[in-house]
């Protein structure tokens, strides 16, 4: 009990000194998992791409969708694997989640306004 | 100091310049600023201060990619026709470059942890070769596009100065633009709408590839600066600034590196996978 106000009163910092944050290490084979990963997942969007293309008419908003999905996969690997947030303090890891934050909130009141407003153009007036 | 001669042999190997005039004071740990307590907590607000660098580049290029949300949900037949103009195995070999770089940097971050600064400098060497293979590629579309609005199929035929012909397209935008005929590409049963044949006419075309040039042309610009980041950090570890107790900027230069990879796994089916 003792060690959890311990802990508790000297913040994050303190954790991450002693815990297992500043010694974490990913190892070499998962940087190899991480980077065939990354290449299977580049291979699987453009297959889908040539598949939508030639093969299968799919509806654009899920040719969308998936591509998306795809690229978020992506940079899941890459920030959680290569770019350490696995072994990242939790304060770095807000900070990270925060950029994503900051994008949707940009994305959700723009596209807002727009559709307020009415978009696409060619169904109505834009003032 | 009495013991720093210079014929002693100091055991890096790399300092043979002479330039090693550093104290070489091993009551510290090396690298540690005073105003730092411990390496960890100079670790810690080095990577926070990155992180918090790299939101504000997201930002920057959120605004490109809000942009292309905009137009894209305004014009989605024009922009899916247009596409079919990029060069997509191109860019898809861009995107297995910029991945393997990405494990470069990543592998040589390992390298440092461990003290092999050997191979720090080797897998450095690779991430900016690789770096210079994707501004190449990058060029070279590029050079395609500009070719055709002089009225040359190929860059080289550009460049040689042969077989030129009257200018059927051309995708730069600006006054010369020119969208060429729709070649029969239909998309979920929709044909594409009929290409103006006045040049430079304001059309979402236009908009599509203007938004290319831009996104791509920033993309490129920070391949540049982490090509520059990497050269002089690279430089940093062949003077023997780092050991496994300090290689912060090995660290958060990969960070900067691994951020390109990360936009241009967003810009590669956004443009040209649609």
């Amino acid at each position: 009990m003792a060690d959890t106000t311990h802990s508790a009163s000297h913040g994050n910092s303190h954790g991450v000194a002693h815990g297992d944050a500043p010694h974490g290490h990913i190892g070499l084979r998962t940087y190899t998992f991480t980077f065939i990963g990354l290449l299977g997942l580049m291979f699987l969007t453009v297959g889908a791409w040539w598949v939508e293309k030639n093969v299968l008419a799919i509806p654009e908003w899920l040719g969308v969708t998936i591509a998306m999905a795809i690229a978020s996969a992506k940079t899941f690997l890459i920030v959680y694997y290569f770019m350490h947030l696995k072994i990242s303090s939790r304060l770095v890891q807000i900070f990270a989640s925060l950029a994503f934050v900051f994008l949707a909130i940009l994305f959700i009141i723009v596209m807002g306004d727009y559709f307020a407003r009415g978009w696409p153009p060619q169904q109505g007036p834009l003032p | 100091m009495a013991t720093t001669t210079p014929t002693q042999a100091h055991g890096q190997g790399k300092d043979v310049h002479g330039h090693g005039g550093h104290d070489h004071d091993h009551a510290h740990v090396p690298g540690l600023q005073h105003h730092f307590n411990t390496p960890e907590q100079q670790k810690e607000a080095a990577t926070l201060g990155m992180w918090a660098f790299l939101i504000t580049e997201l930002m920057l290029f959120g605004g490109i990619f809000m942009a292309y949300i905009v137009y894209r949900w305004g014009f989605p037949v024009h922009f899916v026709d247009a596409a079919t103009h990029l060069n997509t195995p191109l860019a898809t070999l861009n995107t297995v470059v910029l991945l393997v770089s990405s494990l470069t940097v990543a592998l040589s971050v390992h390298a440092a942890e461990n003290g092999k600064m050997r191979r720090v400098l080797l897998l450095f060497g690779a991430t900016i070769m690789l770096g210079f293979g994707f501004l190449g590629i990058k060029g070279y579309e590029y050079a395609e596009k500009f070719a055709h609005c002089n009225g040359y199929s190929t860059p080289i035929a550009w460049a040689t100065g042969t077989g030129q012909h009257a200018v059927d397209e051309c995708l730069v935008p600006g006054r010369a633009f020119l969208y060429p005929e729709s070649h029969g590409a239909t998309h979920g049963g929709e044909p594409a709408p009929a290409a103006p044949t006045t040049a430079g006419a304001p059309t979402p075309y236009q908009l599509f590839f203007l938004l290319y040039f831009m996104a791509t042309g920033l993309h490129a610009i920070h391949m540049v600066i982490g090509i520059t980041v990497m050269s002089v950090i690279g430089w940093m570890t062949w003077r023997g600034k780092f050991s496994p107790a300090y290689f912060n900027p090995i660290e958060i230069g990969g960070l900067y590196w691994h951020l390109i990879d990360i936009v241009w796994v967003f810009l590669f089916p956004l443009f040209y996978l649609i």
